[in-house]
């Protein structure tokens, strides 16, 4: 890998500094954080790489509104981190294990895979889920949105000219599961699925789910999400809805996998987290 | 530009391009153990540990480890006294073409710091990004399991 035509490379001190050096290249420089992504970069017309990882966004912590995630928060340390293993009862932990293996999330960051929101990764499927909130600052000034609205925008714009500061995950009632299936252990998801649940007296109050990968970027199921409020978790239940998901859910081809197959799966996968967050909210 | 930067415990300070990546800069180094399968993080074959923790060098830019310990596997041992790691593959057979056998050791250095006494299971959950197209792996985790418990023993920290 080498990104040829690359002049500089820049460490910057703070938010300002890097925004000011971008503009300075006037569409010729570029962002980056752990850059796994960016090395794999194709573009030939880059002449200064602006490093963000020094910049102080590598915090990770907790307030009344919720646990904020710093953008330049390396997989590996929110895996180690305390209060990102309890959040959620644990969710984070359990889907960011299933991301690539130990060398690339010693590199790669939370906020250069939410930028680079590949459509298969597992990220966006489990951010979506658990109503993450991005906050972001350009030369305008910061804004506060929820990562589903910014996907529906035309993110990749925005940042080209704006640094992703954090992500914010709000106090969640339930307790969460995440699916992944890919052809090995190692591999990229063939489909994903995220699914949180909470309880009262026995029956389902709150629901989340989604799923990814599908080829498209993960997205909710709301009309799942309303269906299931009100119903007791069961077995009967479970084989229902991954009838229902496999009727209803939009799903597509890609030369990795058939929307016949993924149709079919989708419900599998589905039916499996829901049991299982099911199973950890205690039923 | 010029970046410094300790390699195997020596300290460098060499020209790279801002846009080269670490596995080019090793190579120029003559640090031939650190090779290039893919180029796009899919392999690990040029597995290095930077701050003793494992990164892929084919995905690193180059001026990233300015003020930063690098090691390869020639900074773990020699023909001459091979790290116990290396002991280990040996004995198990772990070894067939060899093209995946550094970023390998180098892996499972980084995995036996972090905890010395991994279930087979955790060797293959931290070695899952290492492809060898030879062994099967079965002798890869073999020889891992030996030099843990090498390390258990106390023949190395
Ligand atoms: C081999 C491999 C396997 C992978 N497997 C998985 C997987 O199994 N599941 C999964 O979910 N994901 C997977 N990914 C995706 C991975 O999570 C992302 O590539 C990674 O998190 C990117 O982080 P980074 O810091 O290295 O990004 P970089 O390469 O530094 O940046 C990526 C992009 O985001 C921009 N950017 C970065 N940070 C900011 C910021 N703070 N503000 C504004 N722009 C920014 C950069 O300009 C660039 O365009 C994989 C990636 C690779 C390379
Ligand atoms: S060459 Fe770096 S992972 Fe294959
Ligand atoms: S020994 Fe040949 S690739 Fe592993």
């Amino acid at each position: 890998m080498r990104l040829r035509g690359v002049r500089r490379y820049h460490w910057a001190r703070d938010v300002d500094e890097a925004l000011s050096l971008l503009s300075a290249y006037q569409g010729k420089g570029a962002f980056l954080a752990g850059g796994v992504d960016l090395a794999r970069s194709p573009r030939t017309d880059l002449e200064g790489l602006i490093d963000l990882t020094g910049a102080g966004l590598s915090y990770i912590r907790e307030d009344g509104k919720g646990l904020h995630l710093g953008a330049t928060a390396t997989l590996a340390e929110i895996l180690s981190s305390a209060q990102a293993q309890e959040y959620a009862g644990g969710i984070l932990r359990e889907t960011l294990r299933l991301v690539a293996y130990p060398a690339l999330r010693n590199m790669a960051t939370l906020g250069g895979a939410v930028v680079s929101a590949h459509p298969w990764a597992d990220i966006p499927t489990l951010l979506v889920a658990l109503d993450a909130e991005v906050l972001y600052r350009n030369a305008e000034g910061e804004k506060r949105m929820s990562l589903a609205e910014l996907y529906r925008t035309d993110f990749r714009r925005i940042f080209r000219e704006s640094v992703l500061l954090e992500v914010l995950l709000p106090p969640l009632p339930g307790a969460f599961a995440f699916e992944k299936i890919g052809r090995n252990a190692g591999d990229i998801a063939l489909l994903n699925a995220c699914a949180g649940l909470a309880l009262e007296d026995g029956r389902i109050a709150w629901a989340r789910l989604s799923v990814g990968a599908r080829p498209e970027r993960g997205e909710r199921l709301p009309w799942l999400e309303e269906a299931l409020v009100g119903e007791r978790p069961s077995e009967a239940l479970w084989r229902k809805v991954e009838e229902e998901v496999r009727a209803r859910i939009e799903v597509g081809s890609d030369r990795r996998a058939s929307e016949a197959w993924r149709r079919e799966v989708a419900g599998v996968l589905v039916r499996r987290a829901l049991a299982r967050a099911a199973g950890k909210a205690g039923t | 530009m010029k970046i410094y930067f300790e390699l195997n415990g020596k300290p460098q300070y060499v020209e790279v391009e801002a846009g080269e990546s670490l596995l080019s800069l090793l190579r120029r180094l003559g640090m031939k153990s650190v090779k290039e399968g893919c180029g796009t993080g899919e392999c690990g074959t040029c597995t290095v540990l930077l701050e003793g923790k494992p990164v892929r060098s084919c995905l690193t830019f180059a001026p990233k480890v300015q003020g930063k310990r690098v090691t390869t596997l020639e900074g773990l041992g020699t023909l001459e006294d091979p790290h116990p790691l290396q002991r280990a593959f040996v004995e198990a057979g772990a070894v067939q073409c060899g093209f995946c056998t550094p970023g390998m050791i180098l892996t499972a250095y980084a995995l036996l710091q972090e905890n010395p006494d991994p279930t087979p299971h955790e060797v293959r959950e931290y070695l899952v990004g290492n492809l060898c197209r030879c062994t099967g792996y079965v002798k890869i985790v073999d020889a891992v399991l030996l030099a843990a418990q090498w390390k258990r023993e106390g023949q190395w920290r």
